[in-house]
């Protein structure tokens, strides 16, 4: 009943969520602040741009055909790297679940894949295929583990009551599994699917550095290389943001979920 | 099936020399039922009373095929109860609603249908609804609902499939004395429109000697049949009923069985 709320209340509303983001607001503002202070006097040395010049970067209309190309290649990348990801730990955790000796099997191997590190497999890759692939098989390698345990721990989330239900009502299995542990599962999973992004753009751009011919990480590289310190610090702050909102897009996801099924 | 005459001398539940022990951690092992031996006739309703952790929910466990005895037998209707289960002959309706909270109150009433894979009876889901008086709240959510409010839609769910065999778990057992009593004339009223074979685990003296045939008082440590008491009140059992003399005098009676011997 938005409609009807008098325009006092929503007055009130809006204070008070002002009030609630007064602290991040005042946080982020000084994180600014303070970036661009110690750029402008120079406090960490050259390599520390003001943010003004990095944000100058960003808007300057020069620079718009770089950055577009190479923040979409980098974004096709995530999301490609991100389905795959998500698809074979979905597919893991469905395919423990029905056929459970194969549980701490896969478990282990999981968890092998997870604690080597992305950059000790990059060279692995390299060799094995074109340099294009790898920012999205790392991408899809690092969610493949964490929407693996975020699932697997949601299908095992089922409680002993609701169990009993299906027991008494004499549910087969594939009934108990549909009806019942894959609704149970959707909130982690959403989490999941949520705290994977950060994690996808993460070994998208580790990819990316080794030898990928256009996105994000390879500006960060070259930028590195050839001492272009604003473009630098751009490309970083643009994998930043678009991060930041595509986590954020996910939170809301998360919590429609999290009120639809628990 | 031949039609019996003689509908009640039937034997619907039958426990015979049942025990039950639980391994503990530690090897060794704890009786929680030591030699049960009760029989339960076609649409006899019968309640069990005993103080807590007298092993009064195991025996309800037992009949529900949710545990196996260790010692003696436990048949329904001849056969296993697992069976029935099976067959979605059997009602239960547990301490802890047990309903599922992404679904509405008639997608909660009707999933013994899905389960059972048959078309949903939308009007039999309707009248059980208005049954245990929730009309109008058909497409709320358990959340939405009080403690009270929650058990009755369990309670129609367990009715939903017109079982042979209805289980109550002390579906009351977390509810204040008031919303109690008026679940117990609800419950009558429920009873005055269908027979069925019911077994009510419960504490309360006064919720058994209303709502039961006959009334099995159980000890604890082991769990042991102290007495074996018929109601004579006769029905349909009015609130009035609860204030009289030979009522009082029942439960005094049992409240004094139920008390420690020493």
């Amino acid at each position: 009943m938005a409609g009807l709320t008098s325009l006092p209340t929503r007055l009130r509303r809006l204070k008070r969520s002002c009030a609630q983001r007064a602290p991040a607001l005042i946080g982020i503002g000084l994180f600014c602040l303070a970036w661009q202070l110690i750029g402008s006097y120079r406090l960490a040395g050259l390599t520390w741009p003001p943010l003004s010049v990095v944000i100058g970067y960003l808007v300057d209309p020069d620079h718009h055909r770089l950055l577009t190309r190479a923040a979409s290649t980098t974004l096709r990348a995530v999301a490609l790297g991100y389905l795959i990801g998500a698809g074979i730990g979905l597919f893991l955790a469905l395919a423990v679940r029905l056929f459970r000796p194969a549980r701490a099997g896969i478990d282990t191997f999981v968890a092998l894949i997870h604690v080597t590190p992305a950059i000790a497999l990059a060279p692995v890759f390299m060799i094995l295929m074109h340099r294009d692939a790898i920012p999205v098989a790392i991408c899809a390698l690092a969610v493949t583990y964490l929407i693996y345990v975020a699932a697997t721990s949601g299908l095992d989330g089922a409680k002993r009551h609701h169990i009993d239900l299906f027991a008494v009502m004499g549910a087969r299995p594939w009934q108990r599994f549909w009806l019942l542990e894959r609704p149970t599962a959707l909130p982690a999973i959403a989490s999941g699917l949520k705290l994977a992004i950060p994690v996808a753009f993460m070994g998208t751009i580790v990819g990316e550095w080794f030898g990928a011919a256009r996105g994000l990480g390879l500006l960060m590289v070259s930028g590195m290389q050839n001492f272009q310190i604003p473009m630098l610090w751009a490309a970083v702050l643009l994998t930043t943001l678009t991060s930041l909102v595509l986590y954020a897009l996910m939170g809301l996801v998360e919590r429609a979920v999290e009120r639809r099924f628990a | 099936m031949p039609d019996i005459p003689q509908t009640e001398c039937r034997e619907a539940i039958a426990l015979r020399a049942a025990g039950k022990a639980f391994a503990l951690d530690d090897g060794g092992s704890v009786v929680a039922l030591d030699g049960i031996d009760i029989s339960i006739r076609e649409g006899e309703f019968v309640a069990i009373l005993g103080p807590s952790g007298c092993g009064k929910s195991t025996v309800l466990r037992l009949v529900a095929g949710l545990e196996t005895a260790t010692s003696g037998t436990v048949h329904i209707e001849g056969r296993a109860p697992a069976e029935l289960a099976a067959h979605h002959r059997l009602g239960v309706a547990f301490q802890d609603h047990a309903l599922l909270p992404w679904l509405s109150v008639s997608d909660n009433v009707a999933l013994p249908f899905r389960v059972a894979r048959k078309p949903v009876a939308r009007d039999t889901i309707a009248r059980l609804i208005a049954l245990v008086g929730l009309s109008g709240f058909e497409n709320a959510r358990p959340s939405q609902l009080s403690g009270g409010m929650r058990q009755r839609a369990s309670i129609a769910r367990a009715l939903a499939l017109d079982p042979d065999v209805l289980l109550l778990d002390e579906p009351f057992g977390a509810l204040d004395a008031v919303t109690r009593r008026h679940m117990n004339i609800e419950l009558q009223r429920i009873w005055s429109a269908r027979t069925l074979t019911t077994v009510l685990v419960t504490h309360s003296v006064e919720e058994a000697l209303f709502l039961a045939d006959r009334i099995i008082v159980m000890t604890g440590r082991p769990g042991r049949v102290l007495r074996d008491v018929a109601v004579p009140f006769a029905r349909p059992r009015t609130p009035e009923a609860l204030r009289t003399a030979q009522f009082h005098a029942m439960v005094d009676d049992l409240t004094r069985a139920l008390e420690p011997q020493g």
